[in-house]
């Protein structure tokens, strides 16, 4: 084995481990991880038989095993960015949700109106329409 | 709000002349915006953390509908380029007839001190708008906005930022708000202009906008 291939299979052994340790890995669906092993053993194939890439590459009609990888790694990374680009919206979605739902709560607590009446915003109403407080209740800001 | 303490006492004070309640979101705000508001006499609601005038609009809007006997609504910028009588003519106009939603709409109104190019640049953003929503209208981008509980309960501003003027356009489409835009007057003073949004934004809205297009 030459150095460059021991060099190549230590690396992704070492991202391999680090993913399956994660703390979230769990959460992760188990169609991705055998997608990420299968992945993975491929790229131990190609590192270890770069002769294979080529027969693969010229049986597709790509000239060169070295070019079937950079366009494989050029969809995984395009397919990476919009997958990270969507969980980036939806963390701060969530966040803006989450700081909406402190905001309005502490206005409601200096304002002394009824807590229980926060609809939230998917549309449910967590507590019956009759809790709403009365007018009485609630000192206007300017009064 | 983001840091227009210098004059939201000012426009609080006006609204309140003619509407019972002010709510005022401090969208993060690091100037001494909170106490204006408070001094002022609107109810302060603050974002723990900067998140756009689309996030705080919804915000505003999901704080109102929780005060008592609330039955119409009115989004109204805070840097003062809006006039409180255009506000109270689109109430007149939302109570007098059956729609849901009125808009107001500066190019059948004046803008006053708009350049050249920003009337340009904000024409082609209304034909942009009424090709993608599918909603004519003569004005996509105007804060100033009155509509009743329908709305008010139905409405989700999902666009934190700016995008949030063509997400209640295509909102109004979907939700098939009855709308109807009225005339009024933009005054574009010195203080708006500066703390306005660069007209570079456009690309921002425009492409955003198809985004949404193509991720529902």
């Amino acid at each position: 084995m030459i150095l460059i291939q021991i060099i190549l299979i230590a690396a992704f052994a070492v991202i391999f481990l680090v993913a399956l340790r994660s703390r979230s890995a769990h959460s992760v669906n188990a169609w991705k991880k055998i997608a990420f092993a299968g992945l993975m053993v491929l790229v131990v194939i190609a590192v270890l038989a770069p002769d294979l890439v080529s027969i693969v590459a010229q049986a597709i009609g790509v000239g060169r095993g070295t070019d079937l990888v950079l366009y494989v790694v050029s969809v995984t990374f395009g397919f990476y960015v919009v997958n990270q680009y969507l969980r980036a919206q939806e963390s701060r979605h969530q966040l803006h949700q989450l700081a909406r739902r402190i905001a309005i709560l502490e206005a409601q607590e200096r304002y002394g109106m009824e807590r229980l009446t926060v609809r939230s915003s998917v549309g449910t109403t967590v507590a019956p329409d009759a809790q709403v407080a009365q007018p009485t209740e609630i000192l206007p800001p300017h009064a | 709000m983001y840091n227009e303490a210098e004059v939201i006492g000012s426009v609080i004070a006006g609204i309140l002349e003619s509407c019972p309640h002010v709510v005022c979101v401090n969208d993060g705000s690091s100037d001494l915006s909170a106490d204006a508001i408070l001094d002022a006499g609107a109810y302060l609601v603050n974002h723990p953390i900067n998140m756009g005038q689309g996030a705080a609009l919804q915000t505003g809007i999901e704080f109102a509908r929780l005060l008592p006997g609330v039955t119409r609504f009115v989004t109204f910028d805070a840097d003062g380029q809006h006039r409180v009588e255009d506000a109270v003519r689109m109430l007149r106009v939302l109570e007098t007839t059956d729609v849901d939603i009125v808009l107001g709409s500066r190019f059948l109104g004046e803008a006053i001190g708009a350049s050249r190019f920003k009337r340009v640049l904000l024409k082609a953003a209304v034909r942009f708008s009424n090709l993608t929503s599918g909603v004519r209208l003569t004005d996509a981008h105007n804060g100033l906005r009155v509509f009743n509980r329908h709305v008010a309960d139905t409405l989700r501003i999902t666009a934190p930022d700016m995008t949030h003027a063509s997400e209640i356009i295509e909102l109004i489409a979907r939700n098939k708000y009855r709308f109807v835009e009225v005339a009024v007057t933009i005054d574009y003073s010195d203080y708006s202009v500066a703390k306005g949004q660069p007209a570079v934004n456009a690309v921002n809205i425009a492409v955003d906008t198809l985004l949404r297009k193509v991720s529902r």
